[in-house]
């Protein structure tokens, strides 16, 4: 009997947010993304989730990026020359393969998220340093694009206990992404927007909550939450104040 | 008396050393001459071949580009590159289907100037990707709905064309041409030339065109991104008509530069203005499309995105005159120089309209690469700045090096030119 | 993609995607097995002499082109359509009754003897009592070569055709192939001091000649040709010093400036 299938995403409450790192921090953990080599910068790391601070006059807050998981017309999806990036039918979540993938990065440019990171050096990790990493997820060689996958490998995992107890469907409390797990504030809620019942799709109703470029038509499966007008403006391009030199 | 009729003319020139693998009746310069001015070309290309052996070895962080900037200066070249190669296809779809006679004398250089383009472009592509072992990828699972899929095919089957129109060129040396095998082989195969000259008409459409439906179809961009036909957005028309347009005038300016370089005549003035005059009446309905697309993408598309028009020239450098140069001073104002026969007439009034052309075709390529990644999205986000580094400068500087130089050997070894003895006859010495 | 990818399902745009490229790749692939068989069995059937001359006759200079009637002044300004194959040319037929006439020996002072026919490649035929031709240089050729440094001469045994490579003669380290005048096969092959270069047994007896100059129409023909020596040397003039036209020289191609030697041979043996 095929199993059902869902539809995960977040809501992440900007209020909460403390802008600490944990969830940047348990991403690279889990991911095993390598430690950044000499001459890496700001724009050429690997950070799946990453913390953007935002300012309204003298008021400051942090939003969590990541992959926003589009469900409609998925830009990165559809721009993939080898079909290296799919929307996983049971999951929801958009996969990248990076055994596939060429690393061409069209789908870098798509991304209006800037949500993808391209591999430019080869992971290298100091002597000893590999007994940290963790067995489950490959790490990827360079020259392809990576990105969150809603900790898929845990994903996994779950099916596996829910198979080896002989239950078609995992338990929800056995799924959770690494950085959902790491956040001290417990700012981000994690779920099935499919199951009417759950957290996030109670949270996800909530007058305050945005998700970010709507107009776009992308349809993000990641939403915020915050009681601040000004932040709720960040969803659109035209309602921020933008940064950086003007003409 | 009878001898006073013959007086012997003092050699003032010795023969070349290479005069047998010279077209019979064509002056050419020294060999040392020659060899001095491929020197410089030869460093260049080194220097570039060693920056791309840094890339492949190393990785794509020896180059400027970032994760905010995944296109750069290589991207950019691949199309710039592309738009101007086209001259090769639409002059051989002029010559050879539509009959234009006249075209004779320039398809050759046409050709080449396709081949490297394109040969140059591919080369380029395989640095740039992080795995170009997988290049092959694309080929085995295609995804049907990528521009750059149809990109992919479109170009490699392209190359091939126009290496099966290089190679007739390059069998016609005097001295292969000795060899009955390839001076047959040559013959069939140039009796089909037409064929592949539709092929490559075929191709190019689609290519040039899905080149500029790869920023078209980019609803997370919506600087680059175009309503359209059907899954066509506007770019990819436009791309089209400006490629159809800026060839023949990239072509009347390399042929302007070789005439100036080897102070030779190699082709006939009205057939430069021939060119012009193309490039100009094509140039016409492609501002006026670009304008028509630029004003409903500002007013409609842009704005259902939730982007404010003007929002886009507000970071500096590149403010509303970006617009004005890329349609009106050189979309514009070359179209309508080329246009009119009196401004055409002028050789320095005809190149300098030609190159205003490209220029115009390289700034729109150029907009849509790198002003597209430049430009925020997010409210939050940074205007973002890139520069290139040494080695993408070399790597650029390869590919013209390798395009001189094969261009080069190309002129002096092989019939080129059917105009050039005639156009000579009077200047010997 | 292909079967065997999991969760791979062909649609209309991957069939109708797969089916353009296969088509184009396979036409690309036609064209060049085409032109390498086509290329092939015109080897196999002896054409490519054909198909060499008339890509050389057509590279010519429209002067080089003229016709042989627009040489004596019959037909003025008729560019040849048929490379210089006047066998199977009607306007020839048509003039040909007229061309009886004889020339004296001496052509502009050069040894343009009656009983040999000409090429407009610069060789003489002169058919023997064993029914063979005897081909060699024509008074200009020898002129302009005197005798050349190596030569190339076909096996005997082998075809020439009209029109197609007769030999190969090297001079000061430039070479040019001169045209054979007739078809047949080569029986034997002469040297430069036989006089002579290649006895060639003809395809039909009596053999076809009718290409061939011979008689009044030496004579404009000759005088042309040595007009467009003189041209040679002379760099900026369009006509001729001389209206006489003067005694051509021995070794005549060492008069001509060094760099433009090549091309002079290549002209006069219509070779370019």
């Amino acid at each position: 009997m095929p199993r059902k299938t869902h539809r995960y995403g977040m809501v992440i409450d900007v209020d909460r947010c403390i802008g600490c790192g944990a969830c940047m921090i348990a991403c690279a953990a889990e991911n095993n993304v390598a430690p950044a080599p000499a001459g890496a910068n700001e724009r050429k790391g690997i950070t799946p989730v990453r913390i953007e601070r935002v300012t309204s006059g003298d008021e400051a807050r942090f939003l969590p990026v990541l992959c926003m998981q589009c469900e409609h017309e998925t830009p990165c999806v559809s721009v993939c020359p080898q079909q290296a990036v799919e929307v996983d039918r049971e999951s929801g979540i958009v996969f990248q393969m990076p055994q596939r993938c060429l690393g061409c990065r069209y789908c870098m440019t798509a991304c209006p998220y800037h949500a993808r990171y391209f591999n430019w050096w080869d992971p290298s990790w100091p002597a000893g340093m590999e007994s940290t990493l963790n067995p489950g997820v490959a790490p990827r060689m360079r020259g392809v694009v990576e990105k969150c996958n809603f900790c898929h490998a845990r994903l996994q995992a779950a099916q596996d206990k829910a198979a080896g107890s002989g239950k078609q469907e995992i338990d929800a409390a056995d799924y959770v992404p690494a950085c959902v797990e790491a956040c001290p504030t417990k700012a981000i809620t994690f779920g099935d927007l499919a199951d009417a019942a759950s957290d996030v799709v109670r949270a996800s109703r909530d007058g305050r909550a945005f998700r970010l470029l709507p107009k776009l038509g992308t349809e993000p499966k990641v939403y915020y939450r915050s009681e601040l007008g000004w932040v709720r403006e960040l969803a659109e391009r035209g309602g921020g104040s933008p940064e950086g030199g003007k003409a | 008396m009878a001898d006073a009729a013959f007086v012997p003319m003092t050699a003032v020139a010795k023969p070349l050393r290479d005069r047998r693998l010279i077209t019979r009746g064509l002056d050419r310069c020294s060999l040392p001459v020659f060899s001095a001015w491929l020197a410089p070309w030869f460093v260049m290309l080194a220097v570039g071949l060693y920056a791309t052996y840094l890339a492949l070895r190393f990785g794509l962080n020896q180059t400027n580009m970032d994760n905010r900037f995944a296109f750069g200066l290589w991207i950019f070249l691949d199309l710039g590159v592309i738009a101007l190669g086209a001259g090769a296809f639409f002059s051989g779809f002029l010559l050879y289907i539509m009959k234009l006679r006249e075209l004779q004398a320039v398809i050759n250089t046409a050709v080449i100037l396709g081949f490297v383009c394109y040969s140059g472009a591919i080369a380029v592509l395989l640095v740039d990707v992080g795995q170009p072992l997988r290049a092959w990828f694309t080929f085995w699972h295609p995804n049907v709905h990528s521009m750059l899929t149809e990109v992919t095919f479109c170009i490699s089957c392209y190359l091939a064309v126009l290496t099966l129109e290089y190679l007739p060129i390059v069998l016609k040396n005097r001295r292969l041409k000795q060899n009955a095998s390839f001076l047959v082989f040559e013959w069939e195969l140039h009796r089909l030339v037409p064929l592949l000259a539709g092929i490559g008409t075929l191709l190019s459409f689609f290519h040039q065109g899905s080149l500029g439906g790869l920023y078209g179809v980019l609803r997370g961009r919506p600087f680059a991104y175009r309503a359209g036909l059907g899954i066509w957005p506007t770019t990819f028309f436009l791309f089209i008509l400006s490629a159809m347009a800026v060839g023949p005038s990239f072509l009347l300016l390399v042929l302007s530069a070789v005439e100036g370089i080897t102070g030779k005549k190699l082709v006939a003035a009205d057939v430069k203005m021939t060119l012009g005059k193309i490039s100009g009446w094509l140039l016409i309905p492609y501002v006026l499309l670009k304008s028509v697309d630029t004003l409903v993408w500002l007013h409609s598309t842009s704005r259902q995105a939730g982007f404010r028009p003007w929002e886009y020239y507000c970071w500096k450098p590149f403010g509303f005159w970006v617009l004005l140069a890329e349609i009106v001073v050189c979309g514009f104002v070359p179209a309508i120089l080329l246009i009119r026969r009196a401004t055409r007439s002028r050789p320095w009034m005809l190149v300098l309209s030609a190159a205003l052309a490209c220029t115009g075709v390289l700034l729109n390529r150029f907009v849509l690469t790198i002003q597209t990644l430049a430009l925020p999205t997010l409210a939050f986000d940074k205007f973002m700045v890139y520069y290139p580094n040494w080695q993408e400068f070399a790597v650029f500087g390869a590919v013209v090096a390798y395009a001189v130089i094969v261009y080069s050997l190309s002129y002096r070894y092989l019939p080129l030119f059917p105009q050039e003895k005639e156009l000579n006859r009077v200047s010997r010495s | 993609m292909f079967p065997g990818v999991d969760g791979f399902h062909w649609t209309f745009a991957h069939i109708f995607f797969v089916s353009v490229f296969l088509s184009i790749a396979a036409a690309l692939a036609g064209i060049v097995i085409a032109s390498l068989a086509r290329g092939g069995r015109d080897i196999a059937n002896g054409r490519a002499g054909q198909i060499r001359w008339s890509l050389d006759f057509a590279e010519l200079p429209l002067e080089l082109r003229q016709c042989r009637h627009a040489v004596t002044g019959e037909a003025p300004g008729r560019i040849c359509p048929n490379a210089f194959d006047c066998r199977h040319c009607e306007e020839h037929a048509k003039f040909r009754q007229a061309r009886a006439g004889q020339c004296d020996n001496a052509a502009c002072g050069l040894f343009y003897p009656n009983y040999r026919y000409y090429h407009r490649g610069h060789t003489w035929v002169t058919p023997q009592k064993d029914g063979t031709l005897l081909v060699g240089l024509d008074a200009i050729g020898e002129h302009m070569v005197g005798k050349p440094d190596s030569v190339r001469m076909p096996a005997p045994g082998s075809r020439v055709v009209t029109n197609g490579e007769g030999w190969r003669m090297s001079k000061d380290g430039f070479e040019v192939r001169v045209l054979a005048p007739i078809d047949g096969t080569v029986v034997q092959t002469g040297t430069p001091q036989d006089g002579w270069y290649l006895r060639v047994q003809p395809d039909s007896h009596p053999p076809d000649l009718r290409h061939l100059l011979r008689g009044e129409e030496i004579e404009a023909w000759v005088s042309r040709e040595i007009e467009r020596l003189q041209c040679a040397l002379s760099p900026d003039a369009d006509t001729p010093l001389l209206a006489d036209g003067g005694v051509l020289m021995e070794e005549f191609i060492r008069e001509v400036p060094a760099a433009r030697r090549d091309e002079v041979l290549g002209e006069m043996f219509l070779e370019p």
